[in-house]
């Protein structure tokens, strides 16, 4: 019995075996555990990283990118919303990859070949489009839910949209694809239109599906803020129209620029150059001849360079980007800083033989025969340069760069643009006596158009230094204000008056001087213009005209810049009559509009405009009553008792004296011959037009100056009119060349 | 003679079945162990499961884990009676059983085709099964009474190893045709440490490791293409991120799940690569999730566990009141084993990705009942032991 229990008992070999196994065992489980220490322990980072990254699909949220607003609440840059068509290859099928490519190509208009590339990659997005609008978007939809595919996305997103078009352009900028501002101010303000981007976390399982809600953590997009502008789109109109139309006329080859302020507060109003672009397609150059000519050359090389080299001009804004040499303009601040140094008075007198020598150097003036004795207005009006020399040399290096400095002119003015160029100029210890004698007319120092305009705002707003600035508000998406941008005046410059009496002479100025062209009745214009030689070009005469004017003289509101590069066209290439005129004309539309009620002087109640009644149906005897309560002559035409039809219309505006014509018979209109006017004194046309039942309309400089003649009329002599037409004459006052 | 007439003349449940004695007592720890094992298994089956189950049978989070529930208890049923079995019954159906198991390795062979494999029958109604299953513990059976009957001739080459080769030599080629390299493997190492226990003199598993050696050496000569085979499959494994196409997937997915676990994990139920990330993380890549969501403490504990598991059978078998009940024990206790080391080798990236699942965990309904019957083939023994139960 106990043999057979030895027999069948465990032998110690095989416990030996067994403790030997057990040995084999906890190796091998020593190995695995080393393996697991390896992978979760020492690796732990780098798995769970490349994990999370499998697991997880961020998300970004677009924020919606702020308006532009002008003045008055209109629409200037607006974000629409667009789609994006994406595909996922890992989430499509593959037997529906040439459904998806051959439809997708068809209604985006998209290779299929590169759609089928695209499904072939191993990955959960692929775009296909962006910006798409949503009638595509809603077929792509429609497609996908009849073919029951799946794997492509539509996401919203946002498209920059301006639209006026090229309105306003230089101002406002333009977007890139991802809509990030590039130019004006989009670029300036691209962090506060922007926003803030949103993101969801989302877990995904693995057939790469959100697993809902639960497992999503989100931050919500704060849409950006929106700008309210001081640009008044009306204004803006008015600006662009004359500086295109003048611009073309004068054939300035450089381009040209226009600045409307408002002197107290530096807020621009408007703000243009020209050429423009369309900041909807910025890319597509706007001078056509240039585009084909850049698109006729051979090198492709220099294809690329000439296109880049032309895109950035036509996006450069020439008021701020750019310096020039002011010219005569400039002689309104060595005038107001001499002024309120005490270094001139009003009773100062100068001499000028038409040229000056400073250290051995002759400096001429513009009157070859020079100007004579002259007070310190009739200098400022006869824009003299030996009188302006005496007054820098009065003033001396030190006091004259002090003023140069206080008036901003050696710093940016600060305006809300990108790329404002920093001015050029001559400091008290840079400055020799020839450097401040031609800086003292507007030569040497080179600023931009905004500094000067902000220097003239300063000169005749009482001596306040602006700041220039677009931007008056900050608006929230629910429109509420979030901050007011409207900067503080920086410092008062000169006394008020000093600035009183710059602006006195400037009104002068424009009224019996020079500046004449700019002249408008009633509303009291101060002007003065300029013409710069470029110096820094390979052409000796190379010239920017320029002007600049503000109204109403008695009490500041807007001033006006108005500046041509390279005029090249048959009218010449001073500032006066090229510049002067379209400030004059943009006095006369922006004021009226700002409701700046004009005040006509004495001799101006005569050229005050009055709108003709409707005398149609009267009797002539009452017709006669009716039109003389309203300034206006009648002159029958027939022999009836009632007028049966009148020249000009009802609701025509004239001048304060014309004839209406009342016709008391059916029939033709008398047709009169318009007479050849050019040349003539104010008093001679009123009698010529007169004579002839015709009616006056004067522009150009101001008629109760005895100096003025006709130098352009409209209609021209000879044109067969009917009686009562209004002929428009304008006057120039020859005595004053530039 | 007459008695024997008699029994065999009418049915006596005592003579297909012989209780164990009343009063031996089964081994405590070893019932402890498996039940830690099995109701951690079923919650880690749970957390890993109910995802697969909610995206493949219409958000069923329990679909997985009401199947393997159900033969858990039936198989505890079976574990608890098979304990009160005196085992050695089965030495009388060993041989018996290994004809069935050739049979039904033979029928397997004719049943439909399964990832291109044909490992499962199926029986209308009942559902299916692996005849690997059965033919593991066919083996373990019949190599544990071969040993018995012949345990003195073990270190003769006619006893040693002429008989048990033959066996593993013909299940192979069976299972190769199914094919099931899985299978294979785990049959023919529960028998060679059977063997090895047995009795087989060292120098045959010496002489098999040689041949082994040569064979390899020889098909690399003969076909040159498998080296390229071979160090495509080896570059796979220890850089499965760079083939994510099919094979390196599953196992890149494992290592980021385990790796993202940390010390501690993610919490019971937070696994993340669970959400289809990770294929078959209910079946062979379970352990994966476990470490994911507990860490490497978590993964730790169930290596613990089956080491407690293999050690405590260990102990049971060299106490066990006779060689057929120790082998028996050793057998059962080594496959057990031997397929939680395969499983845990493979979720962690140590060997190649094989398909062996994890016991007491993986999802398996008649895979996990077979393994609570053969707990309680040890329980059994451990009654007959001479264990100090305290």
């Amino acid at each position: 019995m106990s043999k057979q229990r030895n027999q069948t008992s465990v032998t110690n070999k095989m416990k030996l075996r067994a403790i030997f196994l057990c040995f084999c065992v906890a190796v091998c489980f020593f190995i695995v555990r080393a393996n697991m220490f390896r992978i979760q322990i020492l690796n732990y980072e780098e798995n769970k990283a490349e994990a999370t990254a499998i697991q997880l699909r961020e998300m970004e949220l677009s924020p919606n990118r702020g308006t532009i607003y002008d003045a008055n609440g209109k629409i200037l840059a607006q974000s629409a919303t667009v789609w994006t068509i994406s595909v996922s290859p890992k989430e499509s099928k593959e037997e529906q990859h040439q459904l998806i490519a051959s439809g997708l190509s068809e209604i985006l208009e998209v290779d299929y070949s590169s759609i089928i590339e695209k499904l072939g990659k191993n990955n959960y997005y692929q775009l296909i489009k962006q910006k798409v609008d949503k009638p595509v978007a809603d077929k792509v939809q429609q497609f996908c839910s009849e073919n029951n595919i799946g794997g492509v996305n539509i996401a919203a997103d946002y498209k920059r949209y301006y639209p006026y078009g090229e309105f306003a352009s230089t101002i406002l900028g333009f977007c890139g694809s991802d809509n990030q501002g590039l130019a004006g101010l989009e670029s300036y303000y691209n962090e506060e239109l922007t926003g803030e981007k949103g993101r969801i976390i989302a877990a995904k399982n693995g057939w790469g599906l959100d697993m809902g809600t639960d497992y999503e953590i989100m931050n919500e997009a704060h849409d950006g803020y929106s700008l309210k502008l001081t640009i008044d789109e009306t204004i803006q109109h008015y600006l662009e129209k004359h500086l295109a139309l003048n611009a073309e006329k004068h054939q300035a080859t450089e381009g040209a620029a226009g600045i409307i302020m408002n002197v107290k507060t530096g807020a621009i109003l408007a703000m243009a150059n020209y050429p423009a672009y369309n900041p909807n397609d910025p890319y597509a150059l706007t001078n056509e001849s240039l585009a084909a000519q850049i698109a006729a050359m051979a090198d492709e090389e220099q294809r690329v360079q000439a296109m880049s080299e032309a895109r950035q001009k036509q996006w450069r804004n020439k008021a701020v980007n750019d310096l020039y040499e002011p010219g005569s303009v400039f002689k309104i601040i060595t005038a107001a800083s001499a002024l309120d140094s005490g270094k001139a008075s009003l009773a100062s007198g100068y001499y000028c033989r038409g040229f000056k020598e400073v250290e051995e150097r002759i400096m001429k003036c513009s009157q070859t025969g020079g100007h004579g004795a002259e007070s310190f207005s009739q200098a400022l009006i006869n824009s003299c340069n030996p009188a302006f020399i005496e007054i820098g040399a009065a003033m001396g290096k030190d006091l004259f760069y002090d003023y140069f400095y206080s008036f901003g002119l050696a710093e940016k003015t600060g305006i809300d643009l990108p790329g404002e160029q920093k001015s050029i100029y001559y400091t008290d210890e840079t400055h020799t006596n020839v450097t401040l004698a031609s800086c003292s007319f507007g030569q040497s120092n080179k600023l931009t158009p905004i500094q000067m305009i902000t220097a003239v705002a300063t000169a005749v707003n009482g001596g306040n230094l602006v700041t220039p600035h677009l931007v008056s508000q900050m608006l929230d998406s629910d429109g509420n204000v979030v901050k007011d941008m409207t900067p503080e005046i920086r410092r008062q410059v000169i006394s008020e008056d000093t600035s009183r009496t710059i602006r006195r002479i400037l009104q002068e100025n424009v009224t019996s001087g020079n500046g004449g062209h700019a002249y408008i009745a009633g509303y009291r214009v101060g002007g003065k213009s300029g013409t710069s030689q470029k110096l820094d070009t390979p052409q000796d005469n190379d010239y920017i005209a320029s002007f600049v004017g503000v109204a109403p003289c008695d009490d500041p509101e807007i001033a006006i810049l108005i500046l041509f590069d390279n005029p090249t066209g048959p009218d010449g290439y001073y500032g006066g009559p090229l510049a002067g005129p379209v400030v004059g004309s943009l006095m006369g539309e922006v004021l009226p509009y700002l409701g700046v009620e004009p005040v006509y002087s004495g001799s101006e109640q005569s050229k005050k405009n009055v709108t003709v009644s409707s005398i149609t149906g009267y009797d002539i005897t009452e017709a006669a009553v009716k039109l003389q309560r309203a300034g206006l002559k009648i002159k029958t035409v027939g022999t009836g008792k009632k007028v049966v039809s009148q020249f000009p219309a009802y609701g025509q505006k004239v001048t304060v004296g014309s004839i209406v014509v009342a016709y008391t018979e059916q029939g033709e209109s008398t047709m009169v011959t318009v007479p050849n006017l050019l040349n003539k004194s104010p008093t001679a046309v009123e009698t010529t037009l007169i004579s002839r039942g015709l009616n006056i309309k004067e522009e150009g400089a101001y008629s109760g100056n005895k100096n003025v003649r006709v130098y352009k009329q409209s209609p021209n002599a000879g044109d067969k009119v009917p009686m009562g037409t209004v002929i428009t004459v304008t006057y120039q006052d020859p005595t004053y060349a530039e | 003679m007459a008695d024997k007439a008699k029994e065999k003349s009418k049915f006596d449940i005592k003579k297909w079945f012989r209780f164990t004695d009343k009063g031996a007592k089964l081994d405590t720890p070893m019932l402890l162990i498996t039940f830690v094992l099995l109701g951690f298994g079923l919650v880690m089956l749970y957390s890993a499961s109910y995802v697969y189950g909610i995206y493949r049978f219409k958000g069923d989070s329990l679909h997985y884990i009401r199947d393997q529930a159900l033969f858990a208890v039936i198989g505890v049923v079976a574990m608890l009676i098979a304990s009160k079995v005196d085992y050695h019954i089965y030495r009388r159906y060993c041989v018996m059983l290994m004809g069935v198991v050739y049979i039904l390795l033979v029928i397997v062979l004719f049943m439909p085709e399964y990832n291109g494999c044909h490992r499962w029958i199926y029986i209308k109604n009942v559902g299916t099964f692996q005849p690997s299953e059965i033919a593991k513990f066919a083996v373990i059976l019949l190599f544990a009474n071969m040993i018995e009957k012949n345990y003195d001739k073990m270190k003769t080459f006619e006893y040693g190893i002429v008989p048990f080769g033959i066996v593993l030599a013909s299940i192979v080629v069976l299972m190769f045709f199914q094919p099931h390299l899985s299978g294979m493997i785990i049959i023919c190492m529960v028998g060679a440490i059977m063997m090895f226990i047995g009795g087989t003199d060292i120098k045959w598993f010496f002489l098999a490791f040689g041949a082994l050696v040569v064979g390899i050496v020889a098909v690399l000569i003969i076909w040159p293409d498998t080296i390229h085979y071979a160090s495509s499959r080896i570059e796979t494994w220890l850089h499965p991120e760079n083939d994510l196409s099919s094979a390196g997937y599953q196992s890149y997915m494992g290592r980021l799940a385990i790796g993202s676990g940390g010390l501690f994990g993610l919490g019971l139920g937070n696994s993340r690569q669970k959400h289809l990330h990770l294929p078959e993380g209910q079946n062979d890549f379970i352990f994966a999730i476990i470490c994911e969501e507990l860490g490497f403490v978590g993964g730790m504990f169930v290596i613990v566990l089956f080491l407690a598991l293999f050690a405590r059978g260990i102990y049971i078998a060299t106490r066990a009141k006779d060689k057929f009940g120790a082998m028996l024990v050793i057998g059962i206790i080594v496959q057990i084993t031997l397929q939680a080391f395969l499983n845990i080798a493979v979720a962690t990236g140590t060997i190649p990705n094989t398909g062996i699942s994890l016991p007491f965990f993986s999802e398996g309904g008649t895979a996990l009942m077979m393994i609570l019957g053969e707990m309680g083939i040890v329980l059994s023994v451990s009654r007959y032991a001479n264990i100090d139960r305290g």
